[in-house]
């Protein structure tokens, strides 16, 4: 397949055989966390959910979950959503991840959505966007690059 | 003691609290190596929960993300003239190499200018001599002296104030 900028559109096709549990259990922070991800109603792509565990709280005064923890959430459902793209069973390896602290994140469920805005050969760049009580006040944004290649032929 | 060290001895103490205070990092045993108005360095030592990748023992990308995290704002605040709540504007991360299974993480992490509403920072997570697994430039925002509950000096002090 030529590379090329794909939107969410691009992604369609058949998720049969596809076991996200399978692969969240390769991800011990993922589940000592608490994500989830369902079939997206919306989409062609991943919904995906954070637990509200006491054990995920950064800040007790307020309390609102920890900062790190809803990035490690996202980078969790930019990994997904990519290893659902590519139908690879192998975890793409993680180059980069920006994140934007838009609003404080308390402790109620936090959901995700994924956009692979390009997935070439070798890279591929996925923007998360992360809310709590509506989709249109998200507590957190973030854009992550990773690379795709084959296992052995990159050192890093 | 010299002043520099009693400094770097209340703040390691009161940046102890700060991290042990927050459950997430107190679950997982994080420990405040040292730390003064230049510089934070702590270490998270090696649990299994610490996995992104079974299969190939690699650690989940997202750890260093919320360990950087943790190192930045941890260096904010002995940075600033009072203590004072600054949660993250944004944290960009550099993965440079895989960090692998079984062997602790260090971060040191440094803020590199305060401004009157930011506090621009940079940190660095390693585990062994090989070199840095990752990089972070994080910014914090500052809400204020009024916006920050007395309670919050009060908790990272508070026994240093009792032994004074």
């Amino acid at each position: 397949m030529p590379e090329g900028i794909r939107g969410v559109e691009g992604l369609s096709g058949p998720r049969n055989g596809v076991d996200l549990s399978a692969w969240l259990e390769l991800m011990p922070y993922a589940r000592r966390i608490g994500v989830s991800a369902l079939s997206d109603p919306e989409g062609e792509g991943l919904l995906f959910r954070l637990d509200p565990r006491p054990g995920n709280v950064g800040n007790i005064m307020l309390p609102a979950l920890h900062g790190g923890v809803v990035a490690a959430f996202m980078e969790t459902a930019a990994t997904l959503e990519l290893m659902l793209a590519t139908r690879e069973p192998r975890l793409p390896k993680v180059v980069d991840v920006s994140v934007d602290y838009l609003r404080t994140a308390r402790l109620v469920p936090t959901h995700a959505r994924c956009s692979l805005l390009r997935e070439g050969r070798r890279l591929a760049n996925v923007t998360v966007s992360a809310w709590q009580k509506e989709e249109t006040a998200p507590v957190a944004t973030a854009r992550l690059h990773f690379v795709l290649g084959d296992p052995g032929s990159d050192p890093a | 003691m010299h002043a520099d060290s009693h400094s770097a001895a209340i703040w390691r103490r009161a940046l102890m609290r700060f991290v042990n205070v927050i459950p997430h990092t107190r679950e997982l045993g994080l420990e405040v190596l040292e730390a003064s108005p230049r510089l934070a360095r702590l270490r998270l030592p090696w649990h299994d929960d610490l996995l992104g990748d079974s299969e190939r023992g690699l650690v989940h990308g997202g750890v260093l993300t919320m360990l950087l995290d943790t190192a930045c704002g941890s260096a904010v605040l002995p940075a600033l003239p009072a203590p004072e709540i600054c949660p993250t504007l944004d944290l960009r991360v550099d993965h440079f190499r895989p960090a692998v299974a079984g062997q602790d993480l260090l971060v040191e992490a440094r803020a590199v200018r305060v401004t009157a509403s930011v506090v621009f920072t940079e940190g660095r997570a390693w585990q062994s001599a090989e070199g840095d697994v990752a990089r972070a430039v994080g910014s914090f925002v500052r809400l204020g002296a009024h916006n920050t509950p007395p309670e919050f000096a009060e908790a990272l002090f508070a026994e240093e104030d009792d032994h004074a």
